[in-house]
């Protein structure tokens, strides 16, 4: 850090001795000061907030006595990130996050291929076709809005994609922003296909929902308080997230859209250029597993488990039941992705 | 400056040894060229370079675009009435405290106060704003029965930034004011002037170069502040920094959210040269080393005294109500939803949150002297001596801090990846950003502060004989400790509580506490976020207090030395 030199200049300030132990001492610290190690551990990127990542990843340690040493990134962030380190991989795995962000990692190639056991007994939209990633969960989405707006408004809970063109919510909706946030992208792609496809239609749409926008969140939960608080009327949001927002107490209603809305698979990979690939490797046929998805209805994470040999929380599934959930072809997504993306920014972020 | 033939000869006589000399220099320009230079170099590389080839495609297409050109109005808009009402708010605030009689009593408290939202992490004053403003905010709904009101938009996050900001130029301009001996404003008095035409005539001119710094500092604070916006904005005032933020970790776009960043470079560097046509060409000299007399009057009246004090106290009064605002949302379940008192979101950040903790106080105290030793070693260099580079070396010791921290992470993370220089993933990339990126405070403090002190000072040591070392570390050490003081803690709180930078330099290996504040709020986790706020205000108020009673103790008698007979 080039103290040295500067600190010559001040050679006769203080004894010598004294001055140097403590620059050298204070510049070593970082370095020397041990980190706890279990026996085997791996690194992590977690697209999961720390709230539903960490149960899981601490129940993996004493399932298998690897420690998982991570830290939490919003899906667009940590894909830069992967992107930016290729040269120099600092983690072995890629954990939770929407279908769409590994469909883009896997275009770049940072994932190494490795098909869990667990993966033959998912369906074909939870698994990548080159083995470069495998589903751990499913996230629909959902209308989420404020009991005492709608009260105060005479609104029923929003059950169209229409009602979200009301007048009333005028700068009241807040919901993610596609450039950094999955749920955004599975948003705009759930009103493509609501629209049948028809992209002009779709657009049509978005650029009217366009005028009831209060603010475009950088990550896809970013609303959820301000709703629950009652400074922004609702928004579309991850299930999870709605879900876990009204177990915080906050005053809200969940609702679907009779037309269908979309649903994230959310996804585990294996980085390329991994430095722990054994470990890395049994956290993935975890995750992928029972083992894990059966901790989350107990858990309270209102993630719907991907394998089809566990059942969901009972009360999530009640709330599901009035949903209609539609496929996204994650193949006619990953390949759209960009362009659509752009045209959002284009067309509906930029027009207000 | 008031160069004259004589300073010109003293100058050259305290020149230390030309081998000591020549090395120091080498070392910092070695040091500025890996740590500012060679980022920004490969920063440039990505986004000019096309296969090799030079093209300025994407550069034409960014500025040609209208979204761009209305994110660069709205941050120069935004900028501007930041620096503005921040510089007007600090000057307001530190004239009460240096001036006004009554406020001497309080001023303890003041600094306090106005100390808060420096020390405080990003998002603690728009979460505030969401909380207090809009259609069911605490102050606009349950307060005053407002309805139809937005808490997103310019208004909010113009009134967030300036309250967030507004205390460096109070820390900016107090010591100036401190430093300006009230003999002078004295000397108006007694030629019969009133003190409006005292305070206009000769404390304002005097102080014209601080404002001009707090002003710079303000400015580019604002300008670079990507956090307020991102939560206060809301979906029609889009900022450049926000937008380059989002195109670079939302779209992996580097190559734009590059371009979008140096748009902002020809905003920064066109302050930074019209600071410079401000301050130069006056003459500033306070500190004499000549006899002072003492002050027979007040410098303000005593209405114009109580409502200045007022004022002060009522802005205050704002702060602290955010402040315990802050403190009830983490010691509640859920703030809005469940106030059940809890200390759960302390015993979470006391454990899942400890390493990051730990790593930022590591980090912020390693940080602290490296910053402190290198703003008032650049400042003495740039603001007291000549050298061929002198001019070259101020402006690349400011750029970290004028470009968006945006950028400078992206520079950073660019660089360090790979060899020769793999520090990604290290402590010490994290320590170098917010030692390269927030000494220009230290920097600027000292190059102010040196204005004011006289040649002559340096030459009555130089003519009793003493070598040249021997001049800064008796004379010049003594009378820049408090830029050497703000320097240190400038860069002690920004290590605490800055993220626009290290959130892309954060690693497995090193995390940070405003990272986790950052999860937490959109992990509808506010109870974490606002505890481990509460914690980095504690420990900054606790280490600042500190530097406070060592600077006290440190700079007494020597202060005496240049304020003989006073």
């Amino acid at each position: 850090m080039g103290s040295r030199a500067i600190a010559g200049e001040r050679a006769d300030a203080f004894p010598r001795i004294d001055r140097r132990s403590l620059v050298l001492g204070a510049l070593a610290a970082p370095f020397v000061i041990g980190r706890a190690q279990a026996a085997e551990s791996l690194k992590a990127y977690s697209i999961w907030p720390e709230n539903y990542a960490r149960p899981m990843l601490e129940a993996f340690e004493k399932a298998s006595g690897i420690h998982v040493n991570f830290i939490r990134f919003s899906s667009g962030e940590a894909l830069a990130r992967l992107l930016a380190e290729r040269g120099n991989p600092q983690v072995d795995v890629l954990f939770g996050g929407p279908v769409e962000t590994f469909t883009a990692g896997e275009e770049q190639g940072i994932f190494e291929a490795y098909v869990p056991p667990s993966a033959s007994d998912l369906p074909k939209r939870f698994k990548s076709a080159q083995g470069m990633w495998t589903a751990i969960a499913d996230d629909p989405l959902v209308f989420m809005t404020n009991t005492k707006f709608l009260q105060e408004h005479n609104l029923q809970p929003p059950a169209s994609w229409d009602d979200l063109l009301n007048p009333a919510y005028k700068s009241m909706l807040q919901m993610a922003d596609a450039r950094t946030s999955g749920t955004a992208v599975t948003r705009i792609f759930s009103i493509l296909q609501v629209n049948n496809r028809n992209e002009d239609a779709g657009f049509a749409y978005m650029k009217k929902l366009r005028q009831n926008i209060q603010a475009y969140t950088k990550s896809g939960g970013g609303g959820t308080v301000p709703v629950g608080l009652g400074q922004a009327a609702g928004g579309i949001f991850f299930i999870v997230d709605a879900l876990f927002t009204k177990q915080k107490g906050y005053d809200v209603q969940i609702s679907f859209p009779k037309e269908g809305i979309g649903s994230a698979a959310e996804c585990i990979g294996l980085v390329k250029g991994n430095k722990n690939g054994a470990a890395a490797r049994k956290l993935i046929d975890w995750a992928a597993s029972p083992d894990m998805q059966s901790l989350l209805a107990p858990s309270k994470i209102n993630f719907l488990p991907a394998h089809p040999k566990v059942a969901p929380d009972p009360d999530l599934a009640a709330v599901l039941k009035q949903a209609k959930i539609i496929e996204i072809d994650d193949r006619w997504a990953g390949d759209n992705r960009k362009r659509i993306i752009d045209r959002w920014v284009a067309e509906v972020l930029n027009a207000g | 400056m008031a160069a004259s033939v004589q300073t010109i000869a003293a100058r050259s006589s305290v020149r230390p040894e030309a081998w000591l000399w020549r090395g120091g220099l080498l070392g910092i320009w070695l040091l500025l060229l890996i740590f500012i230079v060679y980022p920004l170099l490969m920063l440039f590389s990505r986004a000019f370079l096309d296969d090799g080839h030079l093209s300025l495609q994407a550069l034409g297409a960014a500025i040609s675009a209208p979204k761009n050109l209305r994110a660069l109005g709205n941050s120069l808009l935004l900028a501007m009435m930041v620096g503005v009402a921040g510089t007007l708010l600090g000057l307001i605030f530190a004239f009460t405290v240096e001036r006004v009689r009554s406020a001497r009593r309080v001023s303890r408290l003041i600094d306090f106060f106005t100390f808060l939202p420096l020390i405080s992490p990003p998002f603690t004053t728009s979460i505030a704003f969401v909380f207090s403003f809009g259609p069911r905010g605490l102050i606009t709904y349950e307060l005053l029965g407002i309805k139809n009101v937005q808490v997103y938009g310019l208004t909010s996050t113009f009134a967030a930034e300036t309250l967030t900001y507004f205390p460096i130029a109070y820390l900016a301009l107090r010591p100036m004011l401190a430093s300006i001996s009230t003999s002078l404003e004295e000397a108006a008095f007694s030629l019969g002037g009133s003190r409006w035409y005292a305070f206009r005539t000769v404390t304002l001119p005097l102080v014209i170069p601080a404002l001009a710094n707090a002003f710079l500092l303000l400015f580019g604070c604002s300008l670079a502040d990507f956090a307020t916006p991102l939560i206060l904005a809301g979906s029609d005032f889009s900022v450049l920094p926000t937008e380059a933020y989002l195109q670079i970790t939302g779209l992996f776009d580097l190559k734009s959210g590059a371009i979008l960043s140096l748009l902002l470079l020809v905003p920064a560097g066109l302050v930074f040269y019209a600071q410079e046509r401000v301050v130069a060409g006056r003459s500033y000299v306070t500190v004499t080393g000549k006899a002072g007399v003492l002050a027979q009057h007040d410098s303000v009246s005593g209405i114009a005294g109580a409502v200045l004090l007022g004022f002060c106290l009522l802005v205050s009064a704002l702060i602290v109500y955010f402040y315990l605002l802050l403190f009830y949302a983490s010691i509640v379940l859920a703030f809005g939803a469940n106030h059940t008192l809890t200390l759960d979101h302390y015993r979470v950040i006391f454990s899942e949150g400890l390493p990051a903790i730990r790593d930022t106080l590591i980090i912020a105290l390693i940080g602290m002297p490296l910053g402190g030793i290198y703003g008032i070693t650049i400042g003495y260099l740039v603001g007291r001596t000549t050298f061929i580079s002198r001019k070259a070396m101020e402006a690349v010791s400011m750029l970290n801090y004028a470009l968006p921290g945006t950028i400078v992470g992206i520079a950073y993370l660019l660089a360090f990846n790979d060899e020769p220089l793999a520090l990604t993933g290290t402590a010490a990339i994290l320590i170098a950003c917010y030692v390269f990126r927030y000494s220009p405070i230290g920097i600027r403090t000292t190059v102010a502060l040196l204005q004011q002190i006289d040649r002559s000072m340096e030459e009555a040591s130089a003519s009793l004989g003493a070598g040249s070392l021997t001049t800064f570390r008796r004379i010049m050490l003594p009378l820049i400790l408090p830029a050497f003081f703000a320097g240190l803690g400038v860069v002690f709180i920004r290590s605490m509580t800055a993220i626009s930078a290290t959130i892309f330099l954060v690693s497995i290996n090193w995390t940070l506490i405003t990272v986790k504040i950052l999860e937490n709020m959109t992990e509808v986790a506010l109870g974490p976020a606002a505890a481990f706020s509460v914690f980095v205000i504690v420990v900054v108020v606790l280490v600042t207090s500190m530097l406070n009673v060592l600077l006290q103790r440190l700079t007494a008698p020597s202060l005496r030395v240049g304020k003989i007979g006073a």
